[in-house]
């Protein structure tokens, strides 16, 4: 089930919400769990079940890791955490890589491993980062262990940020799971959250999808350099929106609820450096990897060969992370390098242009990080660049680019200012005066968003029957 | 009073409460669109049938372990939800009118184009499958060498009515896909190229708005342009124009779902000349007295005034007795072709290759065919996949 459909909006969102209300606060933490077992298994029917082993796994293999600290046995704590660490780990590798890996070994090796393409269970990106969150957290005593097995299935579970984040460490969420407040003020924030991811999802990503997805369908020679940019950025807007729009979703979920997550997405696309740029963007992604990758391997603290060693070795990761493919891998790499070329090269030039040309070079460089991205294979995404400068193309300016230009000009304005702090600053200057008026607009804009949106929902199965062809 | 700086904690104060304000109308506008939307779909009564969308809707799925642990069960019940929405057919509309406001002027594969014209997105063709179906018609042209045969294809409006066409639209030149085909069965058959007949006349009614076929008013420039080859001497020059329908929404109109615009279907009566024949439904074993099935009128797709839609074979027989008998081999743009035909044979059969699967070399010897006609439209010959095997020769 995804946020942004009628079933959820219309049937699961009003039932979950009315049973979560109506019972003590004792049994919250339990309807939420089972909501949120039903709203995973409403997609994954049987991966639902590898998703409770990992619950029933991770809450045992916690309790054993304290009790193990509690008896001062440092080596059994220590093989206990590399056991858990390590078969979570085999879980998503299996489930995420192991047709990969397979097919690459095929390639190189004389004969062929026979292996069948398993579906991947939805969300196991994030929930095995959860729950590995909480067994480092744990085994390094900076959490304390969850003993309720109720609160920790709610944690790992919890269906606001279970498919696509963000990650939320428990750390972050330990407190909240025992004693959290339920206010209307943190009800509205929610809604007015949800409802601003919704509008994202719904009105500007699926809208400016479809133009990149029909500019990636030319043919490369009938591309010009106008198409291909418009394409390239069409995406860049199309990935911003809809993952942004999905974490607003789930950060205004978790607020009904009575949860606070931390924020995912802090307008990327103002950076005027890619070091900027990965500290807006996914921000709970790169946390993670920070503080349970990098600042282990020593981070920056360490030998200048080593520095280089950890961030390929973070980048290399967070690329695999996205995806089991080499153009995965090829972009973290590439952002791996721009981050170094940037530390130990380009940072002190930068900061001496003016801000508009820095953010255009970081802009610049994230494009051309998305086309590595979006396409299938390494071969598609450097003929997409090399159309993107005219190499193979159609042309500098011919009448698709055009189309495809003017056709969505409004489109791609609305996504440019929502993409900067710019149109929500004065949002609020307008929304935050004093009187009646300026809340009235406010909760106009809203009902607009969603009204808006729900048209787009139900016409997911606009399907008209053409009876012409046959 | 004197202004006086706020501290933080006023400030804060101030902003809390402002932003509660907003707070509080959005939860009640969420809130009670929710419940209401939600009530509203479990009162109104479950439509089994979209004559928008001419397409049954989804009703409430059946549960069965098997379908639950497929998700089948989930899936169904998303698309019954969706499909049975309150107000379905104006939410559609809504969102049409967003995509317009926002400049988009396309829509699952048609453009909008100005003037309320809906036009149809030429599908890029399998050259493979194209030239398959040329060859055949080539080898088959030159089997029957001693029958006079004319084959044209009839240019869609995307490419025809530049006038139509949104700013900047991309559009499939059409000129290159009839060169492509006359260059090869050229030489077998006489190929009319109908480009510049259509041109000539586009800023006239020769397509509907809302339909992909072309109007009666377009088949007749095309049937004037066909005379001569087809040997048709002193053809009618006045007709009797019924306008049989004003409120016809085309199969664009259903595609797109932009309805704005409506369709007048005209038929065309030649003043002189023998109007009296039989049309025979072959499969079906049906015969009439008449082309036009007034039934289709009170139907979704109008266009099927003309015989009732496509049918496997048609053959139509005149009280003429000079020895005229055409073999058509068409498309639907055929279907409102006909009735210009008609006074000028004696039997005309009328093959779909579609459905048919006959073979046609004996039909030719049967019936005594002295004119072969192939007449398609453009986006449906280059998609087209059954003309081939129909025209193969028995072994």
């Amino acid at each position: 089930m995804i946020f942004s459909s009628i079933f959820f909006l219309f049937v699961f969102l009003p039932m979950t919400l009315l049973l979560y209300y109506i019972v003590p606060w004792k049994a919250k933490n339990a309807v939420l769990l089972v909501c949120s077992l039903i709203f995973y298994a409403w997609g994954e029917p049987v991966y639902v079940f590898l998703m409770i082993f990992s619950i029933i796994f991770n809450y045992l293999s916690g309790l054993e890791i304290n009790y193990y600290d509690e008896q001062q046995n440092m080596k059994r704590k220590r093989i206990s955490f590399w056991f858990t660490v390590v078969v979570n780990l085999a879980v998503l590798g299996f489930f995420k890589y192991y047709g990969f890996l397979i097919t690459n070994l095929n390639a190189i090796l004389p004969f062929d491993i026979p292996y069948k393409t398993l579906a991947l269970p939805i969300g196991i990106s994030f929930y095995t980062f959860q729950t590995l969150s909480y067994i480092i957290d744990v085994y390094k005593g900076n959490v304390p262990v969850q003993k309720n097995f109720i609160s920790f299935g709610t944690y790992v579970t919890m269906f606001p940020q279970l498919i696509a984040g963000p990650i939320v460490r428990y750390a972050d969420v330990a407190e909240q799971l025992a004693k959290r407040r339920l206010t209307l003020y943190k009800f509205g924030n929610g809604v007015a959250w949800f409802l601003r991811g919704l509008g994202k999802k719904v009105l500007l990503a699926n809208n400016i999808g479809m133009v990149y997805d029909a500019i990636a369908a030319l043919a490369p020679g009938e591309r010009s350099v106008l198409t291909a940019w418009v394409g390239a950025i069409a995406f860049a807007m199309q990935i911003y929106f809809d993952f942004g729009g999905y974490s607003d979703m789930a950060i205004g979920l978790g607020k009904m609820f009575g949860f606070e997550f931390v924020k995912n997405f802090d307008y990327p696309y103002i950076s005027k450096s890619i070091t900027e740029f990965w500290r807006r963007w996914h921000i709970s992604l790169g946390t993670w990897f920070r503080e349970y990758v990098y600042i282990p391997l020593g981070g920056n603290k360490v030998s200048r060969a080593k520095h280089i060693r950890n961030i390929m070795i973070v980048w290399m990761l967070t690329g695999f992370w996205h995806g089991a493919a080499w153009n995965f891998m090829m972009w973290g790499l590439y952002y791996g390098i721009w981050l170094l070329l940037e530390k130990y090269f380009l940072a002190s030039k930068i900061e001496k242009l003016p801000s508009v040309v820095q953010q255009i070079y970081a802009f610049i460089i994230v494009l051309f990080g998305w086309v590595l991205f979006a396409s299938d294979t390494l071969k598609d995404a450097l003929v997409y660049m090399g159309n993107m400068f005219g190499i193979c193309g159609h042309g500098f300016i011919d009448t698709t680019g055009l189309y495809y230009l003017t056709g969505n000009l409004v489109l791609l304005a609305l996504c440019f200012l929502c993409a900067t702090p710019w149109l929500w600053k004065k949002y609020r200057k307008i929304v935050l005066k004093k009187g009646t008026y300026p809340s009235i607009i406010a909760a106009v804009l809203y009902g607009l968003i969603l009204i808006l949106s729900v048209a787009y929902l139900v016409n997911a199965t606009y399907n008209p029957f053409l009876y012409f062809r046959f | 009073m004197k202004n006086r700086k706020l501290t933080p904690a006023e400030k804060r104060k101030i902003f809390r409460e402002r932003s509660f304000k907003i707070y509080i109308k959005v939860t009640c506008i969420f809130l009670v669109f929710i419940l209401f939307v939600t009530a509203a779909n479990l009162l109104h009564k479950d439509q089994t049938y979209s004559e928008a969308e001419n397409r049954m809707l989804a009703g409430k799925p059946e549960f069965s372990m098997a379908n639950l642990a497929s998700g089948k069960f989930m899936t169904d019940m998303e698309d019954y939800v969706t499909d049975q929405f309150f107000l379905r057919n104006q939410w559609i509309s809504l969102k049409l009118f967003e995509d317009m406001a926002m400049g988009k002027r396309e829509s699952n594969g048609v453009y909008i184009g100005r003037k309320g014209h809906l036009l149809e997105i030429s599908e890029t063709p399998d050259m493979v499958s194209v030239d398959r179906n040329l060859e055949a018609i080539k080898a088959f042209a030159q089997r029957h060498s001693d029958i006079n045969k004319v084959m044209t294809l009839v240019p869609n409006p995307a490419y025809i009515c530049t006038q139509l066409r949104p700013l900047n639209a991309p559009v499939r030149d059409q000129s290159l896909d009839i060169g492509h085909a006359a260059e090869i069965v050229g030489g077998s058959l006489n190929f009319v190229d109908l480009t510049e007949t259509m041109t000539a006349h586009k800023e006239e009614e020769i397509y509907y708005k809302t339909d992909h076929h072309w109007t009666s008013l377009g088949a007749k420039y095309a049937f004037e342009a066909l005379c001569q080859p087809l040997g048709i001497q002193n053809p009618a020059q006045e007709y009797l124009i019924y306008p049989v329908t004003h409120t016809f929404l085309g199969t664009l109109a259903s595609k797109s779902g932009y309805n704005r615009s409506e369709d007048t279907i005209d038929i065309y009566i030649p003043k002189t000349g023998n109007m009296n024949y039989m049309v025979d439904y072959v499969e079906e074993q049906k015969k009439t007295s008449s082309i036009y099935v007034s039934e289709a009128l009170e139907q979704k797709d109008k266009y099927e005034v003309f015989f009732g839609g496509n049918h496997t074979r048609i053959d139509i027989s005149t009280p003429l007795t000079e020895n005229k008998n055409l073999l058509l081999i068409k498309d639907s743009y055929a279907n409102c072709f006909v009735q210009f035909l008609i006074p000028y044979y004696r039997t005309i059969t009328i093959v779909d290759p579609r459905y048919y699967y006959e073979n046609i070399d004996r039909l030719i010897q049967d019936n005594s065919i002295t004119d072969i006609l192939f007449l398609y439209n453009v986006n449906t010959f280059m998609t087209d996949n059954s003309i081939a095997d129909v025209l193969e020769a028995e072994e």
